[in-house]
């Protein structure tokens, strides 16, 4: 089967048209959300003193600062909607938007309404988070941050732990990417709110994981020799990708290894078998010369030390 | 001796509670900095602007017992002034500072800890967003399992990342950056000289990379329209000079090869320009539509030089030089296209399709100069060019507020292009393999919360894939998920279960891999100042798979590889605060790999698989690794003054391998402090 190359042009431009046609559409209806229900922001504070006098730290009082910032995205109301019923039956959570009383799909609206700007969470209806309701209110704590830059309830260490107890455990292992520690976080790798489809395997695994430069994998955002491009690829890194070999959260192998001994990470690959490999008739065996007998030759990257790739060998020797 | 029961039912009991008890404990991170901060957190008011900052200054000590490589690659701290920890935050009380509204720092390390790291933000509301992250890592590696430790690494790398965005919040926003990522420092590596049977010569490295990145962009909202678009520049170049001291000795001491002076040079230099483009659009938060496309066009250019002069394995004088250049590029394009359909509050449709086309080709002139044949010049040519077309459908359907479902189905198509050649002179003949390969993927589950702080979630998955590229590839697969969060103010309480299998057969080897993972964890706040939190972990993995190698000139066939991995984590911690003057903080991490249980190198494993006769005795059993690693913490952290604090604390590493010991390491690490907030 074949595909045009010019596939990305289709739908680039099929995006461009999608886009045009939607926005020469009336932007909506005027919503129940008229202005004249709304208090301000200042009346808020009259019963609200503690969130109040605090408020001025949180990256959101921009909203209620900037002139131009419309009224259905201001202040207080910005988010919990129009506060006029609010105030004058004297408060309770029916009257107001309260984030505590709302579906999850509601707060991922409400929250949608602003940061839907960014590239970043253009894939947060798709992922697998807002599948299982886990939405914005879920890790990130508006009032009561753990620090005022991205608004996490906790760490971001803790607040993916909190549910991940599994990946906790692999982050305490003897090998292992320095997320404890504090030099790297869960999201140099993962993109919590989502993301495309991770082209460099096949299927939808693994999940959340963001790409480095070009849709290539994570990893070589910071391994950047890894990233060739080499005249001499090893394919399975580019066709299956660095878990093929390694387990990137922690392991007990040196270098993240999935196994503990070098040879059955190259063997269980490069054993001829079926229409598997490059050309279709098996991963290359060793050659007779490498006598597996003899433990000199059970450390393959004693001599294939250019194993990510090589400019001077098809065989990785140099 | 009934009461004595009771006792210990109840005892069992609150341990069983505590065990699963339920709070929101940090996960137990390494032991300093204190997370306690001093000074007040409503911060002092100077002029139109509020001020917190908490600093951490003190001495960080170690003692290793044991193998003080392996304690370096695992956890790496040592002795010395370091400043913990800091943090300051300025911000404008009304929002409309001169030059800035908010200033944010935070520092972690800095002084010599191996693991470094800093970050920035400076804003203007309205005007500008400037942020700074810079990272260091201090990473040392013997890697003793991984070619005998000849493959050892010592090298720093330190990261940074600047990206301005001018009118942040308006409808037409620029944005700027500037990345750097530095690699330098001693490594060891190994190669061969003159004979691919000969013997193993281990050489030193002085590692030099570098790579810097700049970017500019826009982002544009016009309606509901939203373009952004990004152009970078991405350089690479690797200076790292190899080098040997004057007649090194090989590893096997009856190989007759000998060395007696190597030199190698392999400079490379490297850019990848790209573009990055994304539309989306919305209407009234029924229908949504984004496309994305990227373009990278990565090259790298590299000469590699090595000279060298010894005898070969035949004890014939012999010296060599190779000297090679060559290009590598690596074009590639993707595209994607989500639509975005909700008709309705309870339905969400989605449908994504993504187009990724790379193509890698390198060629290289090689030429050999030696006094034992006439030398050689080849010419190479390599091309790999994957092609992938996948499309996704997900469906979610909410009917009422406490049950939801959930599927998707996906299908991806996968062309990999090959093409390797190396003859000596052109034109060269180049016969490329092509192949193809399928995969559909389908995903069902159901979401419920029958009560506010209660959710529970399942999802199935089923892949097929018609022709994967590798025996470790997923081919047959399916996974289950189960998990159930119970999440109150006081208790907490989550468990999940994950299971993936995964068959890849052919007609004469077979892959099976099976991993489980099960875990529970929580959390108990009884009341402010006092937490308790605690889980296990059990990770499983076994695989099979088919090899085939030789033994003393013997093909070797149909023999297996069988690892086994059973992995058991526990973890827990306690914290109080005394008199809102003196927190205490104690935990504890174990991890052990049980693996089949066995506590000599004896093998044991799975003999009704393991039929070759040939085998061998490494292949008999089941490939484990038995290992237990533990930590427990403690700290203290008292207030000694409205801005200050004394903070002291402790943490142990035990490290300690079942079969061969040669890693194993016990290390006290423990830091004091004073926190101080001005």
């Amino acid at each position: 089967m074949s595909f045009p190359r010019a596939i990305p042009l289709i739908f680039s431009l099929l995006a461009v048209l999608s886009a045009c046609r939607l926005a020469a559409q009336p932007t909506g209806a005027k919503s129940a959300t008229a202005s004249d229900a709304y208090a301000g922001s200042n009346a808020c504070r009259t019963c609200h003193p503690n969130v109040a006098l605090q408020f001025f730290r949180n990256p959101h009082n921009k909203t209620g600062v900037l002139a131009n910032t419309p009224v259905d995205k201001a202040g207080c109301e910005g988010c919990h909607g129009p506060g006029k019923k609010h105030v004058d039956t004297k408060g309770g959570k029916d009257s107001i938007g309260a984030f505590s009383q709302m579906t999850p799909g509601q707060a991922l609206d409400a929250c949608l309404r602003c940061h839907s700007k960014d590239q970043n969470r253009a894939n947060i209806r798709l992922s697998n988070h807002t599948q299982a309701n886990v939405v914005c209110t879920s890790c990130h704590s508006i009032h009561q941050p753990e620090s005022n830059r991205s608004l996490l309830s906790k760490r971001q260490a803790d607040v993916c732990y909190g549910c991940h107890n599994d990946v906790r455990a692999q982050f305490s292992l003897p090998s292992k990417h320095r997320v404890n520690e504090g030099f790297m976080t869960c999201s140099d790798c993962h993109n919590p709110h989502g993301t495309n489809a991770a082209t460099w395997k096949m299927g939808r695994r693994p999940h959340l994981v963001d790409t480095g430069l070009n849709n290539e994998q994570a990893c070589m955002k910071c391994h950047v020799d890894k990233r060739g491009p080499f005249l001499y690829e090893h394919a399975a890194v580019r066709v299956d990708g660095c878990e093929s070999c390694h387990s990137p959260h922690g392991s007990v192998n040196a270098r993240l290894l999935k196994r503990p001994v070098i040879l059955t990470v190259c063997l269980e690959c490069h054993n001829g078998a079926g229409s598997f490999g490059r050309q279709a008739d098996g991963v290359t065996t060793q050659s007779a010369s490498h006598n597996m007998a003899d433990p000199r030759y059970r450390n393959c990257t004693t001599c294939h030390v250019r194993i990510h790739g090589s400019n001077a060998d098809r065989t990785f020797l140099r | 001796m009934r009461a004595l029961l009771q006792s210990c039912r109840s005892v069992q009991t609150a341990g069983l509670l505590l065990f699963f008890c339920l709070s929101d404990l940090p996960a137990q991170p390494v032991v300093a900095p204190t997370p306690q901060q001093a000074g007040s957190p409503r911060g002092d008011n100077v002029g139109d602007y509020n001020i917190t900052n908490s600093w951490e200054v003190g001495y960080r000590f170690h003692s290793v017992d044991g193998n003080i490589g392996k304690y370096r690659s695992d956890v790496n701290f040592g002795n010395g002034i370091r400043l913990l920890g800091g943090s300051l935050g300025v911000h404008s009380r009304d929002g409309k500072g001169k030059w800035f509204d908010e200033l944010l720092l935070d520092v972690r390390g800095l002084g010599n800890d191996p693991y470094q790291f800093s970050s920035f933000r400076a804003q203007k509301n309205a005007l500008y967003r400037y942020d700074l992250l810079w990272r260091s890592n201090e990473y040392f590696n013997p890697a003793l399992t991984i070619s005998g430790g000849n493959h050892f690494l010592s090298t720093n790398r330190q990261m940074q990342d600047h990206d301005l965005t001018l009118l942040p919040q308006s409808k037409l926003r620029f944005r700027m950056g500037y990345s750097n990522n530095s690699q330098g420092g001693a490594g060891l590596s190994t190669g061969q000289w003159f004979d691919s049977r000969g013997d193993e010569y281990t050489f030193l490295s002085n590692i030099r990379r570098s790579q810097r990145e700049y970017r500019v962009g826009t982002d544009i909202e016009w309606r509901k329209v939203k373009f952004s678009v990004t152009r970078g520049w991405e350089a690479f170049k690797d200076d790292t000079v190899y080098g040997t001291p004057t007649s090194p000795a090989g590893a096997n001491i009856n190989d007759n090869n000998s060395l007696s002076l190597i030199r190698r040079n392999e400079p490379l230099r490297g850019r990848t320009p790209y573009w990055r483009a994304h539309l989306q659009a919305e209407t009234a938060n029924v229908f949504t539509v984004q496309g994305k496309f990227t373009h990278s066009e990565g090259q790298r250019n590299f000469v590699y030089d090595d000279f060298a002069v010894g005898t070969d394995r035949l004890g014939g004088a012999r010296n060599r030089q190779i000297l090679l250049s060559g290009t590598g590029s690596r074009p590639v394009i993707t595209g994607y296209l989500t639509l975005i359909w909700r008709p309705t509050t309870k339905w969400t449709l989605t449908n994504q399709t993504a187009y990724h086309n790379t193509r890698m080709n390198g060629q290289g002139r090689y030429s050999e100069l030696n006094n034992g044949d006439a030398g050689l010049s080849l010419v190479s040519f390599q091309d790999l060019g994957i092609r992938t077309l996948s499309n996704t459908s997900d469906a979610a359907w909410q009917p009422q507020k406490w049950v939801g479902f959930f599927g998707n189905y996906q299908y991806a198509e996968r062309r990999i292009r090959s093409a390797e050649i190396t003859e000596f002179e052109l034109p060269a003949r180049v016969r490329p393999d092509e192949q193809f390969n399928r995969q559909k993927a389908g995903t069902g589950g159901l979401r419920l919360q029958p009560m506010k702080p209660l959710r529970i979630s399942f999802s199935a998955e089923v892949g097929r894939n018609d022709k994967p590229f590798y025996p470790t590839s997923d081919k047959d697969y399916h996974a289950l998920n189960a998990r159930l969060q119970y999440r109150v103010a006081k208790y907490n309480f989550n468990t999940d279960y994950r299971s993936f299998t995964n068959t890849n057969s052919t007609s004469l080897f077979v892959h099976s891999s099976t991993g489980r993972t099960w875990s529970a964890n929580g959390g108990w706040a009884p009341k402010a100042g006092i937490q308790f939190d605690g889980g296990y972990s059990y990770i499983h993995l076994d695989t099979l798979t088919g090899l085939a190698y030789f033994a003393s000139f013997d093909l070797v066939e149909r023999d297996r590889s069988y690892y086994l991995s059973n992995l058991h984590t526990i973890h827990g911690g306690a914290q109080f605060q005394i008199r809102k003057r003196v927190d205490v903080y104690a935990g504890y991490v174990r991890t052990q790999d049980r693996a089949d249980g066995r506590s000599t190198a004896g093998q044991s494993g799975r003999p009704d698989v393991l039929v070759n006769p040939s085998t061998l005795a490494l292949f008999t059993g089941a490939q484990v690794f038995p290992v237990a690693y533990q930590s427990p913490v403690a700290r203290v952290s008292v207030v000694l003054h409205r801005n200050l604090r004394w903070n002291a604390g402790w943490q142990y590493y035990d490290y300690s391998e079942r079969l061969l010991r040669l890693q194993d390491y016990s290390a006290h690490t423990g830091y004091v402090s004073l926190s101080y907030s001005f």
